[in-house]
């Protein structure tokens, strides 16, 4: 078991198996809202913890993400490195819980090592990986 | 976050669920960049609204927003739509007219100006140290640099949220603290329009950080709207402080800043770079009006076409703001010369029927969005260049 840091940006429960796109995406452009798929990323992240390193690109993409949630094929949370303002008001509107980890590079080697398996105790402000 | 007792209840869903959501929205996104607490604004410009760009996630999207009936608190503008709101163009697709029209009576029922430009200072003038909350790149590059209010350059649905609010978080440009040059670029005299488009192409591309201008103090508010217009777009600047235009008090340049001159032969070699060179195609498309051109602008337009008649294989598109639709009589002396002017709409966010082997703008914000969106070989020239040689008598 791993803990990392976390603080939570949009409230709610974060738990599940661990997708992780070790990059910024573009929701705009990239993602595909029906699938819950990722341009050249393997597999769906559908009801899945979401963990990037960020976003970038049009504000097209705070849409994006609340289509993804209109199609049933939005992750059950994102865990990022940094929160911009696209992501943010994305996340609100489709209501996707949003965390933000310290240490964004802890997760990476934990998922390397397996721990993909990931938990929010939002009261510690602690991300757990198993 | 900061907020007043009334601005609790607003969040606490007080004044219904759009407004609580729109709190949320405005007080997330500041607590993330750091503000401390929020301001009220007196005029919202909303982006992102055409059908083109924001598709069906952005229409569901407002047609919740529009279910639980939100009114604007603030004086409220739009930017430009996806088709021309005459219904008549023949060089602006027409095809998404019905989505857009919902999108437009959803924005209105909520309080919106027709407006359905990208130039809202030519509605209502800002005024200096004023606070607004704007979408739109090159207005928001106006209103900071030429008018000196402050407005960071918001995303779409955060600036419905702030229309509806009246407020937006205070952060960024905002803050005094936060407008300070960090260089000092000495610009050649500029001899039209299309050498401040293309200035700003390349004081956009070469400084990410707050760069201010000096030799700028005769630019006319068209030069300097086509010259922010294109250093928005190319480097997402927000306020280039112009020496002598910029109202003082609203910057400041950091001491020690770097000093740097750019003269024109390294302008003529950047031209090389990004435009083409000024010739007819087999097919020409000319745009105008990218900002949107205002009531003067338009009318020096349909004097320079006095007599004369487009070439054969010349497509010509003018764009105005929405509110315009009043000015038919300059409209119809320009329409006999083959010119056709679009009312509320813009080809960079909207799909286009003609295919042109050659495109030209003296618009720097045009040449950069037409090349890389809808993949066109775009020239920039002045609008005297391009209407000689475009047409004939």
């Amino acid at each position: 078991m791993i803990s990392l840091r976390a603080k939570t940006i949009i409230e709610g429960e974060c738990c599940g198996e661990l997708f992780l796109i070790n990059r910024r995406i573009s929701f705009y452009g990239e993602v595909d809202p029906v699938a819950g798929e990722v341009r050249g990323v393997e597999g769906s992240f559908k009801g899945k913890v979401l963990a990037i390193r960020g976003t970038r690109g049009s504000t097209v993409g705070s849409y994006i993400v609340y289509s993804l949630k209109k199609h049933g094929a939005a992750p059950n949370c994102i865990v990022v490195e940094d929160a911009e303002p696209i992501l943010i008001v994305g996340c609100i509107i489709a209501e996707i819980p949003l965390i933000k980890v310290e240490d964004f590079n802890e997760l990476v080697k934990a998922f390397s090592l397996n721990f993909r398996r990931a938990r929010l105790i939002s009261g510690e402000g602690v991300l757990i990986l198993e | 976050m900061y907020l007043t007792k009334v601005e609790e209840r607003m969040l606490g869903g007080e004044f219904g669920e759009a407004m609580s959501v729109a709190m949320k929205i405005l007080v997330k996104v500041g607590e993330a960049l750091g503000a401390s607490r929020l301001i009220e604004v007196s005029h919202v410009h909303i982006s992102g609204v055409s059908y083109s760009n924001i598709g069906e996630p952005g229409l569901e999207y407002l047609e919740k927003l529009a279910s639980t009936k939100p009114k604007f608190s603030a004086y409220t503008t739009v930017n430009p739509s996806c088709v021309d709101l005459s219904l008549s163009s023949k060089i602006v697709s027409l095809e998404d007219w019905e989505k857009q029209a919902i999108i437009n009576g959803i924005l209105e029922s909520m309080g919106s100006r027709t407006s359905y430009t990208c130039t809202p200072y030519l509605l209502r003038r800002p005024f200096m140290l004023e606070h607004l909350a704007w979408g739109e790149s090159s207005a928001v590059a106006m209103a900071n640099s030429f008018y000196g209010a402050f407005t960071n350059r918001e995303g779409g649905p955060l600036t419905i949220a702030a229309a509806i609010a009246g407020r937006t978080y205070m952060a960024g440009l905002h803050l005094m603290s936060e407008r300070r040059a960090k260089y000092v670029v000495k610009t050649p005299p500029l001899n039209n329009e299309a050498e401040a488009s293309l200035l700003g192409l390349y004081i956009g591309e070469r400084y990410s950080e707050i760069t201010q201008i000096t030799g700028a103090s005769e630019w006319s508010h068209s030069i300097v709207k086509e010259f922010l217009a294109a250093s928005a777009a190319s480097g997402s600047h927000a306020l280039v402080p112009l020496d002598g235009v910029t109202p003082r008090g609203t910057y400041v340049v950091e001491e020690g800043v770097e000093r740097t001159t750019i003269d024109r032969r390294e302008l003529e070699y950047y031209y090389d770079n990004v435009s083409k060179a000024l010739e007819l195609g087999e097919e020409t498309l000319v745009y105008i009006g990218c900002p949107h051109l205002s009531l003067s602008e338009l009318r020096q337009l349909s004097i320079m076409f006095d007599g004369r008649r487009l070439k054969r294989g010349v497509h010509f598109l003018v764009t105005v703001p929405g509110t315009y639709r009043a000015f038919r009589d300059i409209d119809r002396s320009l329409k006999k010369a083959g010119v056709e002017v679009a009312i509320g709409t813009c080809p960079i966010v909207s799909k286009i029927t003609v295919k042109p082997d050659v495109v030209l703008t003296n618009s720097g914000k045009a040449l950069f969005y037409l090349s890389k969106l809808h993949k066109f070989n775009v020239s920039l020239a002045s609008l005297v260049d391009i209407v000689k040689l475009v047409s004939e008598k």
